[in-house]
C-alpha cells in the first residue's frame, strides 16, 4: 500500500461528536450524495447529516441504496456511499455490496453498530457485519474509538478506489457515533502508480507482430482505468479486431468497425468463433469468466495469452498467460501503443475474415408475428436516445437483450450486474445513474420478475423527481429460468410462472408515476418518444411473447463452438 | 500436495478471519495451523492442500498478497505460469 502521510492536525476544536466527525470528513473527501436508510444504532449519524453539505437520498429498501451508490460510481468514476443501521439495515445492503465485489465497484459502506460493550452479547439489532462481510469488501473496519473516524473514512476511500476498486464496509459502534474527542486529523493518500513493466510491453508487441490472428479481449479493467481512449487508439491503429465481456461493452462504440460484440454464453457466433480461431488473445482487464469462456479448456485453443490487469491474482487464476504485464491499464495500453505505432500489422484478410463474419451473422430483427419483439424494441431504443443513452439493466433475458442489441458509445452506458447477476439491481441503479447523470437518457430494462424485487424504490423516484424511465419487458414468468427448463430440463416448468403480476401501470400510478401499456409492434416507435419525452419518471410496461429466447446460447459446461441459433432465422443467414 | 505458508498479520477487527476465510473460499483445505504473538503484529503459519486437484498456492498466496494488513512472509516468488488451468 502507498504510504500515507499525515495532515496536518486542525488547530484544537471543540469536542465534536464521532457522528459529526464522519459528516464533516465526508464532505472534506467531496462527497455530494449518501443513499441510505435510518434505525437505531445510526441515528446519531442522521442527526449529524441534518444542516450538512450531504445530500442524503433516502431509499426504501437498503439494497436499493447499495445497487444505487454502485450506479453512481459507475457513471461517475467516484466512490459510491451507502448507509444502514445495524442488524438487518447492515444485511440487507449485502446483496449490493456483493455486487460492487464482483464488478470491482468503488463503494464505501457506513453501519451503525450496538454501543462496543454490547457487541457480542446478541444484543437488540446486533449482528456481526464485519463478520458477515468479510468475503465480500475489499476490506473493512470496526471504528472503536471517535478520534479514529477521519483516518478510518479516509483510508476507506483510499482502499475502495485505488488499484483494483471494490467495496469497503466501515462499522460505527453507537458509543463511538456519540464519543466526543478534539482530535481531527486525517492522511492524504497519493494516487498509486506502478511503474510500467517495459519489458514485459515488449514482449506484448514482439507476441502482437508475430500472431496472424490476433484478438483484443476487452473487460471491465478498461473503463474503470481511464483506458477507453487508450484502447481505442490500439484497436483504431492496429487493426485488430476485437469482442468484449458484459461489464465491458461500450468500451469500444459498439459499432466500431472491428467489433465482432460480446463473447460467451450469450455473446455473438462472429465473437465466439473468432475467439477460437485466435492464435494471440490480448486481454485488457478482464478475468476470464466462465459466462465469457464456456468450458475454458477449450476456450481459445490455439491462442497464447498477453495480459494486461492492475490485479496480480488476476494473471494465471484461470489461463496460463504467456505474457503478464502488470499495472495501471491506462499507462500500458499508452506504452504499447507508442511500440506498434512504429509499424503496420500485417492482418488485412484476419480483419477481413472476422468482420465479414460478424456481418454475415448480424442480429436480424424481422421476426414474424405482430407482437412486440424486445430484441427490435431495444435496438430502437437505443439507436433513438443516441449517445445520451444510459440502460441500468435487471438480470434476465431482458438483460442480454440489451448486452445483445443495444448501441453504446461509452461503458458508463451500460450499467449491468455482471458477475452477481442480482435481479432487482435495475431501478436502484437507474436511480443511482439518473442522479449522477441528469442530462443522459437513463432507462431501466427490467424484466417482471426482477422488477418486483426492488419495485419500492418508484416511492424514491416520486420523492426526489428523479425523470427515470422504465421499460419493463413483461413475459409473465421468470424467462431465462423457463428457458433453461424448455432446453436442459426436458421442458418441466418449475416455479416460473408469473401470470398472476400484477397490472404494473396500475401499481406505477399508484406510487404517482406515469405510466402506460403497449402490445403491439407497430406502437413501439411511438411508445418510445413518448418514454423519452417524459418530463418525470415514466414507466412503458412492455407485453412480450413468454415463449421468447435468449440467442445464440451455449448450453452450460459446452464450449464456446456449440452455440444454438434461434431456428426461425435458419437457412437463410 | 501440501504447502506451508507464513503471513504476518495485523491486530485489526477481523484480520485472522479474513486471512483463514480467504484461504477455505479460495478452495483449499487448512490442514495445520499456528499463530503467534510478534509485538504489534502476528505470525500465521498455515499447511494448505488444495481441495482438488489443480488448486494453485502461488495463486492462493497471491490473494493473500491482496489483503490489507496481511504479509506473506519466507516464500520464494514463482513466475506467473502457475498452470494451464482452473486454479485457485
Amino acid at each position: 500500500m502507498t504510504a500515507a502521510t499525515a495532515l496536518k492536525p486542525a488547530p484544537a476544536a471543540a469536542p465534536r461528536s464521532g457522528a459529526r466527525l464522519l459528516v464533516s470528513t465526508l464532505e472534506r473527501l467531496g462527497v455530494d450524495v449518501v443513499f441510505g436508510y435510518p434505525g437505531g444504532a445510526i441515528m446519531p449519524v442522521y442527526d449529524a447529516l441534518t444542516g450538512s453539505g450531504l445530500k442524503h437520498i433516502l431509499v426504501r429498501h437498503e439494497q436499493g441504496a447499495a445497487f444505487a451508490a454502485d450506479a453512481w460510481a459507475r457513471v461517475t468514476g467516484k466512490v459510491g456511499v451507502c448507509m444502514a443501521t445495524s442488524g438487518p439495515g447492515a444485511t440487507n445492503l449485502i446483496t449490493g455490496i456483493a455486487n460492487a465485489m464482483m464488478d470491482s465497484v468503488p463503494m464505501v459502506c457506513i453501519t451503525g453498530n450496538v454501543a462496543t460493550h454490547l457487541m457480542g452479547t446478541d444484543a437488540f439489532q446486533e449482528i456481526d457485519i464485519l463478520g458477515v462481510t468479510l468475503p465480500i469488501v475489499k476490506h473493512s473496519w470496526v471504528v472503536r474509538d471517535p478520534a479514529d473516524v477521519p483516518a478510518v473514512i479516509e483510508e476507506a476511500f483510499h482502499v475502495a478506489r485505488s488499484g483494483r476498486p471494490g467495496p469497503v464496509l466501515v462499522d460505527l459502534p453507537k458509543d463511538v457515533q456519540v464519543g466526543l474527542t478534539s482530535e481531527d486529523f486525517g492522511f492524504h493518500y497519493p494516487n498509486e502508480t506502478t511503474p510500467l513493466d517495459h519489458a514485459a510491453i515488449a514482449e506484448a508487441e514482439q507476441l502482437i507482430r508475430a500472431a496472424e490472428r490476433p484478438l483484443i479481449y476487452i473487460g471491465g479493467g478498461v473503463k474503470i482505468a481511464g483506458a477507453v481512449q487508450a484502447l481505442r487508439d490500439f484497436a483504431g491503429q492496429t487493426g485488430i479486431p476485437s469482442v468484449s465481456t458484459l461489464n465491458a461493452l461500450g468500451s469500444v462504440r459498439t459499432d466500431a468497425p472491428g467489433f465482432l460484440g460480446m463473447l460467451g454464453m450469450h455473446g455473438t457466433k462472429a465473437a465466439n468463433e473468432a475467439v477460437q480461431e485466435s492464435d494471440l488473445l490480448i486481454v485488457f482487464g478482464a478475468r476470464f469468466d466462465d459466462r465469457a469462456t464456456g468450458k475454458l479448456n477449450e476456450f481459445a485453443p490455439h491462442a497464447k495469452v498477453v495480459h494486461f490487469d492492475i490485479d496480480p491474482a488476476e494473471i494465471g487464476k484461470l489461463r496460463a498467460v504467456h505474457v503478464p504485464v502488470i499495472g495501471d491499464l491506462k499507462a500500458g495500453i499508452e506504452a504499447l501503443n507508442a511500440r506498434v505505432a512504429a509499424a503496420p500489422l500485417a492482418i488485412d484478410s484476419w480483419f477481413v475474415h472476422t468482420t465479414s463474419n460478424a456481418r454475415r451473422n448480424a442480429f436480424r430483427y424481422d421476426a414474424p408475428g405482430e407482437g412486440v419483439y424486445a430484441p427490435a424494441l431495444l435496438n430502437e431504443l437505443s439507436k433513438t436516445a443516441g449517445d445520451r443513452f444510459v440502460a441500468a439493466c435487471d438480470v434476465g433475458q431482458h438483460q442480454m437483450w440489451v448486452a445483445q442489441h443495444c448501441e453504446f458509445s461509452r461503458p458508463e452506458a451500460h450499467l449491468t450486474s455482471g458477475g452477481l447477476g442480482a435481479m432487482g439491481y435495475g431501478l436502484p441503479a437507474g436511480l443511482g445513474a439518473k442522479m449522477a447523470n441528469p442530462e443522459a437518457h437513463v432507462v431501466t430494462v427490467s424484466g417482471d420478475g426482477s422488477f418486483m424485487m426492488n419495485i419500492q424504490e418508484l416511492a424514491t423516484l416520486r420523492r426526489y423527481g428523479v425523470a427515470l424511465k422504465i421499460v419493463l419487458l413483461d413475459n409473465s414468468s421468470l424467462g431465462l429460468v423457463r428457458q433453461w427448463q424448455e432446453l436442459f430440463f426436458a421442458e418441466n416448468y418449475s416455479e416460473v410462472d408469473l401470470s398472476d403480476n400484477p397490472d404494473f401501470v396500475a401499481v406505477a400510478q399508484a406510487f404517482g408515476i406515469e405510466a402506460f401499456m403497449i402490445d403491439r409492434r407497430d406502437q413501439v416507435t411511438d411508445a418510445i418518444a413518448r418514454l423519452l419525452a417524459a418530463p418525470g419518471p415514466c414507466l412503458m410496461h412492455v407485453l412480450i411473447d413468454p415463449r421468447e429466447n435468449v440467442w445464440p446460447l451455449v448450453p452450460p459446461g459446452k464450449s464456446n463452438t456449440e452455440m444454438m441459433h434461434d431456428t426461425r432465422f435458419e437457412g437463410d443467414m | 500436495m501440501t504447502d506451508t505458508l507464513q503471513i504476518q498479520i495485523d491486530r485489526a477487527d477481523g484480520s485472522l478471519q479474513r486471512l483463514i476465510g480467504l484461504v477455505e473460499r479460495r478452495g483449499f483445505h487448512i490442514d495445520a495451523m499456528s499463530l503467534s504473538d510478534e509485538g504489534a503484529m502476528r505470525r500465521v503459519q498455515l499447511q494448505v492442500r488444495g481441495r482438488e486437484e489443480g488448486r494453485c498456492t502461488e495463486n492462493l498466496g497471491r490473494q493473500i498478497d491482496k489483503l490489507i494488513g496481511a504479509t506473506r512472509v519466507g516464500f520464494a516468488p514463482v513466475p506467473y505460469a502457475c498452470r494451464d488451468s482452473v486454479a485457485a
